[in-house]
């Protein structure tokens, strides 16, 4: 559900976007990235978002609006962009909180 | 599968054969004197309290209704050979193998291991005995997400590749668990491997993100924490 224009603020708060950006430039972030994907991570993105955040806390752009949904959205689908394997449940297991059988045999 | 399959195949039971029957009674005296079942359940404790990977799975699960109670869903038990641990789908139950799990680390990476597969079980229809590829797909997240094949570790199991050597760990280390549960041959799990690596590989549910580290995980439960109002301002 989305929030309605005069409620809505950035997904993230601003901090959250530059510890992002500076957690991602680290060497060794960047290295596990090397080591995961044979390529470096793509950091500029979570600067760009920074300073969208920023300026909407300032100015309530909507162009910086625009810009940081766009960003996330995009992160969201790139996320979601995988074929299941398996179909997903509607509801959780219907024996997930069911007692366990007390019938193993044990020492006394 | 006809019936002299059927008994063939034990799904891995024959690993954990507290499963069946407790050698010693549940909380008894002789039980804590004999076995690690004490050391097992305070590392248990440690482990869903303060790593991040843990808690952020937890969080998820009861999210998607499958809320975790530790006396209920976790069992400490000897094991057989040198597995850390399983998931017990016919109980819902993870087993922590006390008499193979000594470190605390090692502790925090297999109830993250084991709370993916239960996770997959909450939340799809996943088919543990009958279809290899859900088995193969869980074994895949679990590894890759789990911090079990970080840097650090494939440099203690003297494992020196750079590029890409994470997704050969992942590879590596989900063979292996297809293999010691299943009766199958090693060709038809590393092809069944391939069938579904790519698409699993890429599932990072409910992380968001493939945690290579404690921080990577931290960042991961942050945003778990704070995905109401993500959502709604998307």
């Amino acid at each position: 559900m989305m929030a309605g224009s005069e409620s809505w603020r950035p997904p993230r708060e601003c901090d959250v976007y530059w510890s992002e950006y500076k957690h991602c430039k680290r060497l060794w972030h960047r290295f596990h990235h090397y080591y995961t994907f044979g390529t470096s991570p793509l950091c500029q993105q979570w600067k760009d978002d920074y300073g969208a955040c920023r300026d909407w806390e300032k100015t309530h752009s909507a162009h910086a609006k625009e810009c940081l949904q766009e960003s996330e959205r995009k992160r969201v689908s790139e996320q979601r962009n995988v074929t299941p394997v398996w179909e997903l449940r509607e509801k959780p297991p219907a024996d997930w909180h069911m007692p366990l059988n007390q019938d193993k045999s044990q020492d006394s | 599968m006809d019936q002299t399959k059927q008994q063939e195949e034990d799904y891995g039971y024959n690993l954990f054969p507290g499963r069946k029957k407790s050698k010693y009674k549940k909380g008894s005296i002789v039980e804590s004197l004999f076995t690690f079942n004490h050391k097992c359940q305070a590392m248990l404790q440690f482990a869903v309290e303060t790593s991040p990977y843990a808690k952020l799975l937890l969080g998820a699960m009861k999210n998607s209704g499958c809320t975790v109670y530790k006396d209920r869903h976790f069992s400490c038990e000897d094991c057989d050979g040198t597995v850390s641990g399983g998931f017990d789908a016919t109980t819902s139950q993870i087993v922590l193998c006390q008499n193979n799990i000594h470190q605390q680390a090692h502790m925090n990476r297999v109830v993250t291991h084991e709370l993916i597969h239960a996770f997959d079980h909450c939340r799809a229809h996943v088919d543990w005995f009958n279809n290899f590829k859900h088995l193969a797909c869980s074994e895949i997240r679990a590894a890759n997400l789990s911090g079990e094949c970080s840097f650090t570790n494939e440099l203690s199991r003297l494992n020196f590749g750079l590029n890409q050597q994470h997704q050969e760990c992942v590879r590596r280390c989900a063979l292996r668990s297809i293999l010691a549960v299943r009766k199958i041959s090693r060709e038809k799990a590393e092809k069944v491997l391939d069938e579904v690596f790519d698409s699993c590989f890429h599932d990072h549910t409910p992380f968001g993100r493939i945690p290579h580290s404690k921080k990577d995980a931290r960042f991961a439960y942050r945003d778990f924490e704070s995905r109401d109002r993500y959502y709604a301002n998307l």
